[in-house]
């Protein structure tokens, strides 16, 4: 590899933004429609971040994948921007000139980018089933697969350590795209300023010994929750994963993991009030006689339409008790056993059952910049922000911005805002610096 | 025999190009039988097929045949149009051909991917032979150009006015800014520290305030109004009236001054009283909002002089001499400070009573657990005597290293008290002798119901935020309001900070409750906004926009009746052949292109370019046609 | 020959930001429906004056389904006066004999796939049963005056 390195390609851009999810996207828009370049660099192989993965959204209850569609096809189709998905972020350093030099490994699809028309005739042949995480584990996907409908771009990518080297694929595809000796190729992006757009992680349920560590059956998370009520989702329904049976009655938890040290988390993570409302409000419709209970601290609907979008719910017969869950166990009877301690009425610890518990784990960091890139996370490990009150984009590596999740929780509308601000100070460093 | 009689100029030549795409297709559909059949409809004039029209030799063919002549518009065959529409108009405009003069028949997605056999080949050939009936109907289009001046203008300067003027004067944009009182800073220039980061107002205000006033594009006007509002994107006039101050500070020379809880004043205008004209391209709405006023009585407030409103509370104590000895109210010691939350916010339909308006809050103000739990954590530091009860319903501090406030109030001993909305706190005298002057009564929820009453010295309520009053600009601009009494953005998500007139966006309180922070955000993805619509001088809009054919058009009016968007459509006066007759005429700026107006004219005299009723009839009867 | 056996042609008027994505997330599934389908490709259905859906029939069309955004709907106030227009056009059809079934409003979003394939199957149920529109016509439209 050291021998390539003098030969690696260096592409040049006004700005590159690390992370395609919404937060990203807005930023990279906002700086391309007032005409700078604009690399976009995911890890991912698809862009769309967390948004695209959603069912609906709160607070109007629209189809996350109707809003979010355009503004990735907006920027995959933009004349300024250029997507590089599938990209590992080695490194961003400034060199003398005071410009950002950002390392990126190509990651190997396995398929020419260049060749592949997402036709997925590949995927059809594959005999290989997997778990689709994507659907959050509850139906299949091939070794060599286009990650989801919506994806962009509808290119294929093989998983290596799952792939049987039948080489079936490689034989149907029409293109000839099928490559099993791709290697990772490492490349440069120079640029002038940079925004980090490298969002949120939700905390793994192994983790969480008090909710199980994952091994209780129909103890899901939150985003499992989304993919079941997505209208493309993983069943036909919404049905309890363990045994294909409909769900009489569900139990959301709320800060499992958020607000509460000794789990790690001292914040919160303030989505997770509103979407466990939104699926609650979903799920009622999609199961009418269902009963759904939220368990909270405190209802956090702060945002604009949200307490409104609190109150319907309640209206609609969702449950709030107020109390800490303290411990999870799976019972003979098929249910979850929930132990926690209620602030309501005569308070104690109390016990309850239900069919399916869905956990609000706590959200962590998307990226961690240690080793990678000089500028500092802040005590709770999100991206520190020096001036939050007159200038939350800024960061403390002059040139480099961040925007939505990554310095801290944040739902869609404010994700979207703040991308707006750091492309608004990306702009105006950019004036700064002297742009031709 | 079923021969349909064409309105076709015939001199229309399509070029039709198939696509197998690998296999994708060509495994479903006969391409070449399809091929064949579509070679000989009317006004086809070649027909061919690649295994990848997208590849560089599929468009080099669409290109080549455009360059000779033999065909001046194109059909492709192939994917959905959202995957490589844009690539074949562009083909189009690199053989010099105008992009507009392109079909796309989607043979993959909704032919050879869902259907089968002969079947399929059916309906390819159906669909492509619709897209031909369609491209030859087709006219050059343009993107509509609307030349935009170099020029922005705020109203209100706040922190997200502010911060706004701060970012378009950046990027090269000059910048008036309207405000209305004699100050800049607006609420936020009221505070003292601010939560959570416990950094002061006045160094927030004044270091914006002076980058504003310091740099050469911006002008302010103070103690001014918009009086009066007409044009366009790119284009508007604003009437501003200048009054006179009533600041009551003795004027300043050079930069300024903060006064505290007044805000920074700037150089007064020589001219202090005067109407002028702002000709702008873009209008920034930073107009943010105002502290819930509670009514007489409402937890005691005007009834006890030792009830006040949470702004009052912080003035009070930042005012307060940093020297030693209690906290005081009166020469009296406060020993008791009960805080009671939501006061103006959160009301639920049923439970609270409407004001004369008939309004109710319902929404959460968002700032106040924050602010409040500062305020106690303040007085707990610095008068160690003073108690803290907080009288809440949910503790919503959400954001970046705010639940750090809770936690840290809960540790320096502030009380927790939670109530229902159906049973609030009661504000009283305290009957006692025994030193508090008033008493809080709740049924805490905490302790399961049980009724507690807190003595107090002082009571504050933590008052919600409801917009600022711009009926004005409201009434003048066309504003869409919510139902909360905010401005309402076109789409919380696709599009927060835009109105839906164009040129107009939001950033700020007058949109929403937001703390500083968020209000300096706000401030510059509406600014950001703002630099997008005229960094090049011009904006430009998609070319599909209503068009009234002069010719038919009877001037009856139903059109712009119908149309959706205000102004969008209107009748004019022509003088035709010396004849005076009265037209609609499509406001290209204004004009959504729904096609609302489409529908409704009796003359047919109405399309949308690029989407005319003719061709989708002409699409229509060639799917109706058997193959 | 072929095509006289079958079902009569369905038509579908799909917005392009809501209901024709939506198919397209269909063909990507590849989950057949009948071929009787063809979709067209539009802005806002609003813009279809009443007449357009009769002449449609006229021309032979079996059914149409309109797939709109519903309340999604990005022209502000489209929706509802699509709505009304519906109402009346259901009253024409009567006028004229024609089965108001054959004509449906939905609302489609980018991913409702298995919405999108009920209201085809449904569609399909209908004018399989109904056959084509012009067996159905008691008598030809009062001339239009025009
Ligand atoms: C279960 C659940 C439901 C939700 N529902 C709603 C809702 O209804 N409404 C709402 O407003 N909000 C909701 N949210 C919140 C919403 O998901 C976030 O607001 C939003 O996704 C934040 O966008 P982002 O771009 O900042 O981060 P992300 O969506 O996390 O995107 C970050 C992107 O950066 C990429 N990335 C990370 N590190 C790197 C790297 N080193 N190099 C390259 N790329 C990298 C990631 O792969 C990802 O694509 C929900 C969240 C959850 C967990
Ligand atoms: C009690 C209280 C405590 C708070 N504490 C904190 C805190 O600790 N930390 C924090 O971050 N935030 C706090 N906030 C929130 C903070 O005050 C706001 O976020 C901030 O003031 C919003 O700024 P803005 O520019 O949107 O609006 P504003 O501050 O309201 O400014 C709007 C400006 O527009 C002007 N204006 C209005 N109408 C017109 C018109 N028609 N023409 C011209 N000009 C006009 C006004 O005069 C004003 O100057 C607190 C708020 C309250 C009420």
């Amino acid at each position: 590899m050291n021998a390539e390195k003098s030969t690696m390609q260096i592409f040049k851009f006004d700005a590159i933004v690390i992370g395609g999810g919404i937060a990203g996207l807005q930023s990279s828009l906002d700086l391309a429609d007032q005409g700078f370049k604009v690399a976009v660099v995911e890890r991912d192989a698809t862009i769309g971040g967390k948004m695209i993965r959603l069912s609906k959204v709160f607070p109007t209850l629209d189809c996350s994948s109707c809003i979010t569609t355009p503004k990735m096809a907006a920027a995959a189709h933009h004349e300024n921007i250029t997507i590089f998905t599938f990209c590992e972020l080695e490194s961003i350093e400034r060199n003398t000139d005071n410009h950002f030099v950002v390392r990126i490994t190509q990651k190997p699809r396995y398929v020419d980018q260049d060749k592949c028309i997402g036709c997925r005739k590949c995927e059809y042949v594959c005999p290989i089933y997997l778990p689709d995480s994507e659907q959050g584990g509850f139906s299949a996907r091939k070794a060599i697969y286009v990650p989801f409908s919506n994806a962009v771009p509808q290119i294929a990518l093989r998983d290596p350590e799952n792939c049987l080297l039948c080489g079936k694929c490689e034989k149907v595809c029409p293109t000839r795209a099928v490559d099993f000796f791709q290697e990772p190729e490492e490349f440069i992006v120079e640029s002038r300023a940079a925004i980090l757009a490298t969002g949120f992680e939700m905390m793994p349920l192994e983790k969480n010994v008090q909710y199980g560590s994952g091994q209780i059956p129909d103890v899901i998370t939150a985003l499992q929750m989304e993919r079941l009520l997505a209208p493309h989702g993983p069943y036909n329904r919404v049905l309890r994963p363990s045994d294909g049976m409909e769900p009489e009655s569900v139990a959301f938890i709320q800060c499992a993991g958020s607000r509460d040290k000794s789990l790690g988390l001292s914040y919160c993570s303030r989505v997770c009030c509103m979407y466990s409302i939104k699926q609650a409000m979903l799920l009622s419709g999609a199961l009418p006689l269902a009963d759904i209970t939220v368990y909270y601290m405190d209802i956090r609907a702060y945002g604009k339409g949200y307490e409104q979008f609190f109150q319907n719910s309640a209206a609609m017969g969702v449950q709030f008790v107020k109390g800490k869950v303290a411990f999870l166990n799976g019972s003979d009877g098929g249910k979850v056993k929930l132990r926690y301690e209620s602030q309501e009425k005569d308070g104690g610890v109390q016990t309850a059952e239900h069919d399916l518990v869905v956990l609000s784990l706590g959200l962590l960091p998307g990226w961690n910049p240690d080793g990678k890139c000089g500028v500092s996370p802040a005590s709770d490990g999100f991206i520190s922000t020096v001036l939050p009150k007159s200038a939350p984009a800024l960061t403390d590596m002059e040139g480099l911005f961040v925007a939505g999740a990554a310095s801290g929780p944040k739902d869609i509308v404010d994700t979207i805002v703040e991308a707006g601000a750091a492309a608004m100070e990306a702009s105006n460093y950019l004036g700064r610096t002297g742009r031709s | 025999m079923k021969r349909v009689t064409k309105v076709v100029s015939s001199d229309s030549r399509v070029g039709v190009y198939i696509c197998h795409c690998g296999g994708n297709i060509s495994d479903h559909v006969d391409v070449n039988a399809v091929c064949e059949k579509i070679s000989n409809l009317d006004g086809v004039r070649t027909a061919k097929t690649n295994s990848f029209m997208c590849s560089d030799p599929g468009q080099e063919m669409i290109i080549e045949d455009l360059r000779s002549g033999e065909i001046d518009r194109v059909v492709v065959a192939s994917c959905a149009p959202s995957l490589h529409e844009a690539t074949f108009r562009n083909a189009l405009s690199r053989a010099g051909v105008n992009p507009y003069l392109y079909e796309h028949a989607n043979i993959r997605e909704q032919v050879s991917w869902v259907h089968h056999g002969e079947a399929a080949t059916l309906k390819a050939e159906r669909l492509i032979a619709a897209a031909v009936a369609k491209a030859r109907l087709l006219k050059p289009l343009d993107p509509i150009r609307i030349e935009a001046k170099r020029h922005a203008t705020i109203i209100g300067g706040g922190i997200a006015g502010l911060k706004a003027a701060k970012d378009l004067s950046s990027r090269g944009i000059e910048v008036v800014l309207i405000e209305k009182s004699p100050f800049l800073g607006g609420w936020t220039a009221m505070l003292d520290t601010l939560a959570p980061t416990g950094e002061k107002a006045a160094d927030l205000v004044s270091s914006l305030a002076r980058e504003v006033l310091e740099h050469p594009l911006v002008t302010i006007h103070s103690c001014s109004q918009v009086t009066g509002f007409e044009g366009s994107v790119g284009s508007f006039r604003l009437e501003v009236q200048k009054g006179p101050s009533d600041s009551g500070v003795p004027p300043v020379k050079d930069r300024g001054i903060f006064i505290p809880f007044r805000g920074y004043l700037p150089e007064e205008d020589e001219q202090p009283c005067k109407a002028f004209v702002v000709e702008t391209g873009v209008i920034v709405i930073a107009t943010g909002f105002k502290p819930y006023h509670p009514k007489n009585g409402e937890y005691g407030f005007a009834e006890f002089e030792e009830v006040v409103t949470l702004p009052r509370f912080i003035r009070m104590l930042a005012e307060r001499d940093a020297g030693e000895g209690p906290l005081s109210i009166g020469g009296k010691e406060i020993k008791n400070i009960a805080m009671i939350h939501c006061v103006g916010s959160r009301h639920i339909p049923g439970i609270h009573e409407e004001d004369e308006s008939g309004k109710l809050n319902e929404h959460c103000s968002r700032n106040c657990c924050s602010a409040t739990l500062h305020a106690a954590r303040l007085v707990r530091d610095r008068f160690p005597g003073t108690h803290v009860f907080e009288f809440y319903r949910d503790i919503r501090t959400y954001g970046r290293f705010q639940e750090d406030l809770y936690s840290k109030a809960s540790e320096s001993n502030v009380i927790f008290l939670r109530f229902e909305p159906e049973s609030p706190p009661v504000v009283s005298r305290n009957p006692r002798a025994d030193g508090s002057s008033l008493k809080v009564a709740v049924n805490d929820t905490l302790t399961f119901g049980e009724r507690v009453e807190v003595p107090a010295d002082l009571v504050v309520l933590s008052v919600g935020m409801q917009p600022s009053d711009v009926s004005d600009l409201i009434e003048m601009m066309k504003l869409p309001v919510g139902a909360d009494g905010f401005l309402q953005e076109i789409h919380p998500k696709l599009r927060p900070v835009e109105l839906s007139v164009a040129g107009i966006v939001l950033a700020g309180t007058c949109q929403a409750p937001m703390d500083t922070g968020e209000a300096s955000a706000a401030g510059s993805a509406a600014a950001v906004k703002a630099s997008a619509i005229l960094a090049k001088g011009y904006v430009e809009l998609d070319p599909f926009i209503a068009e009234v054919d002069l010719e038919k058009c009877r001037g009856n009016g139903e059109c712009v009746k119908a149309c959706l968007r205000q102004g969008a459509l209107y009748l004019k006066d022509f003088d035709l052949h010396g004849e005076k007759v009265r037209k609609a005429q499509v406001d290209p700026v204004l004009c959504t292109g729904c096609g609302a107006c489409v529908a409704v004219c009796p003359e047919n005299a109405v399309d949308i370019r690029g989407w005319t009723i003719s061709q989708y009839e002409a699409m229509v009867e060639a799917i109706a046609r058997e193959s | 020959m072929l095509a006289t056996q079958k079902a009569g042609k369905i038509l579908i008027l799909a917005t392009e930001s809501c209901a024709y994505p939506g198919a397209n997330a269909v063909g990507q599934a590849h989950s057949s429906y009948p071929e009787n389908v063809f979709i067209l490709r539009t802005r806002a259905p609003v813009l279809f004056p009443e007449r357009f859906y009769i002449e449609c029939f006229e021309k032979g069309i079996s059914g149409i389904i309109i797939m709109s955004c519903g309340v999604e709907c990005p022209y502000h106030g489209a929706y509802e006066v699509l709505a009304r227009r519906i109402d009346r056009v259901f009253e024409m059809m009567r006028k004229r004999g024609l089965d108001p079934t054959r004509l449906r409003l939905t609302a489609i979003c980018t991913v409702c796939t298995r919405a999108f394939l009920k209201e085809v199957q449904q569609m399909n149920e209908i004018v399989t049963k109904l056959g084509p529109p012009a067996a159905e016509r008691t008598d030809t439209p009062p001339a239009e005056a025009s």
